[in-house]
């Protein structure tokens, strides 16, 4: 199941990436100097603390933040501002508030400059596809947080991005909902194979999802260890409960541990 | 149509309270013998209004006039600033202090400098409604136009969209519920200024009259223009308040009911 099966996704290359905050006369180390290789269609969870820099990471490779150091190329080229060949999700849906759900969804293309009415069937394909058919035409406000976050995730695919980049996306959701959004991500995934970067904090998760998880250090972040999930896909309720899943969560569970990031 | 209805029989109750009190005053005033010139009762207004409507509509014609200008004039300094000091650090920096502090300048106590320098005529009037209206609109859309959520802007960034799309799409329709309340404060002061203009130097309109009437101890007249600004100052009020309804109809209908009477 590793990457390179989607021509079309992109391939990443962060090099000797490190960032700092300066604040007055502080300075936060935020990312220690980080190298990571993510292939063509792969999808990458790294898992860490708070603070530990992995939402960082995600809006350098963004090109949203400028790294203190290092270089990060994008489908070969070198990431020198804001990304476009991307899509993103943040952990807060930020949806416009007086767009229905649809015309959320179709945001992404109009400011691309491309034409609405052209991706309109495929808004409502993927809308349907995370059960938001019977919502297309609501407001934001008459959305559940779940909902909401869904039609965000869409507006992240709609324009069918080679890379998507996702800073904790089910972070503020319930679990039921987080469960439900998990397998429907991967459903989406496993059509498109965009190569995905899923920032989380969830260790499960990460697991469920990625073909490797990149487990990070507290701040300033390092790679601690990068595990290769081998688990079949479709990920179904019998992987979830098999030993190896468990034994995988086991595993960066103690990498925590080690660094007295989880304490018993 | 419905929404008309709904309306309506939302303005009943504070209506009747309304026709009440009037009740009470007219009654009061005869059943105390309280002096006309004290407090005339509300039919004695009515009548002394009807008696010299003519003379009271003309001035309500020139101060309406004058409102209207110093606060459309407002509206249309005050946004597009409001707009470059959230764009610009630096306008932010250097101009935004400035005009800070010249709201701290009691206005008031600057109009009769206007009318040094521009006489009796209707500018003064306008450059004071202006003064009044100015500042509430420039706060209020500063923050509107600065409400866009930073990440919102990020994935905006994203899209590869120019500044005039991403302006048109996201940060304008953002600032208008706060550009809004800035107008209705604006409209709420706007009655106030034109008068006060008026108090200050003038040789005609509703702010004239009501000082020549109230020297004349012609009291029912002095209701009688009270009650008209107001009525103006209303009209301005809900003609923006109409126009928010039909500009940002996502936003008015999530707002509690009653928060601005609507």
């Amino acid at each position: 199941m590793r990457g390179g099966a989607n021509p079309s996704g992109s391939s990443v290359n962060i090099a000797g990436v490190a960032h700092e905050f300066r604040r007055a006369n502080m300075v936060t180390r935020a990312l220690d100097p980080l190298d990571l290789t993510i292939a063509a269609g792969e999808f990458v969870a790294i898992v860490g603390p708070s603070g530990c820099g992995k939402s960082t990471l995600l809006r350098i490779v963004a090109g949203l933040l400028r790294s203190s150091a290092g270089a990060v190329e994008v489908a070969g080229k070198h990431v020198a501002g804001p990304q476009t060949e991307i899509g993103i999700v943040f952990q807060s849906p930020v949806l416009l508030d007086w767009r229905n759900v649809l015309d959320n969804v179709l945001v992404q293309i109009e400011l691309r400059g491309m034409d609405p009415a052209r991706y309109r069937d495929e808004a409502l394909k993927l809308l349907a596809k995370t059960g938001l058919a019977e919502f297309v035409n609501r407001m934001p406000r008459e959305l559940s947080g779940g909902m909401r976050q869904r039609c965000a995730i869409v507006r992240g695919l709609i324009h069918d991005p080679p890379l998507l980049l996702m800073d904790e996306p089910f972070g503020a959701l319930d679990a039921l909902t987080r469960e439900q959004m998990r397998i429907d991500l991967e459903k989406l995934w496993l059509e498109r194979r965009h190569t995905t970067l899923f920032v989380t904090h969830g260790i499960s998760e990460a697991v469920a999802l990625a073909d490797r998880v990149v487990v990070m250090t507290p701040r300033p972040g390092r790679i601690d260890r990068i595990v290769e999930i081998d688990l079949p896909r479709p990920r179904n309720k019998e992987t979830i409960a098999s030993a190896k899943f468990s034994d995988y969560c086991e595993e960066i569970t103690e990498c925590f541990m080690r660094r007295g990031v989880i304490q018993y | 149509m419905n929404a008309l209805l709904a309306w309506s029989r939302r303005r009943v109750g504070p209506l009747a309270v309304f026709a009440l009190l009037l009740l009470a005053w007219e009654y009061g005033v005869w059943l105390f013998g309280v002096k006309e010139y004290l407090l005339p009762p509300p039919t004695k207004v009515w009548v002394e209004f009807l008696k010299r409507a003519p003379t009271v509509m003309d001035a309500a014609y020139v101060t309406s006039r004058q409102l209207l200008a110093g606060y459309l004039l407002s509206i249309v300094v005050s946004v597009p600033l409001a707009l470059l000091v959230a764009r610009s650090r630096f306008v932010e920096e250097s101009v935004y202090p400035v005009v800070v502090f010249l709201q701290i300048v009691p206005k008031i106590a600057i109009a009769p400098l206007f009318i040094i320098w521009l006489g009796f005529g209707f500018a003064p009037k306008v450059i004071i409604v202006f003064l009044l209206c100015f500042f509430p609109i420039v706060v209020a859309s500063v923050a509107g136009f600065k409400s866009v959520d930073p990440e919102i802007a990020d994935f905006a960034r994203t899209t590869g969209a120019s500044e005039w799309k991403l302006f048109r799409t996201i940060q304008l329709p953002q600032a208008l519920p706060d550009i809004f309340t800035g107008l209705k404060v604006g409209a709420a002061l706007s009655a106030t200024a034109a008068i006060v203009a008026e108090f200050v130097a003038a040789d005609r309109g509703l702010g004239y009259l009501l000082l020549q009437y109230n020297g004349q101890f012609e009291t029912a007249m002095v209701f009688a223009i009270i009650v008209l600004l107001s009525a103006i100052g209303l009209a301005v009020y809900y003609a923006v308040e109409l126009l928010e309804r039909l500009a940002i109809p996502w936003h008015v209908s999530q707002r509690p009911a009653g928060v601005t009477g609507a």
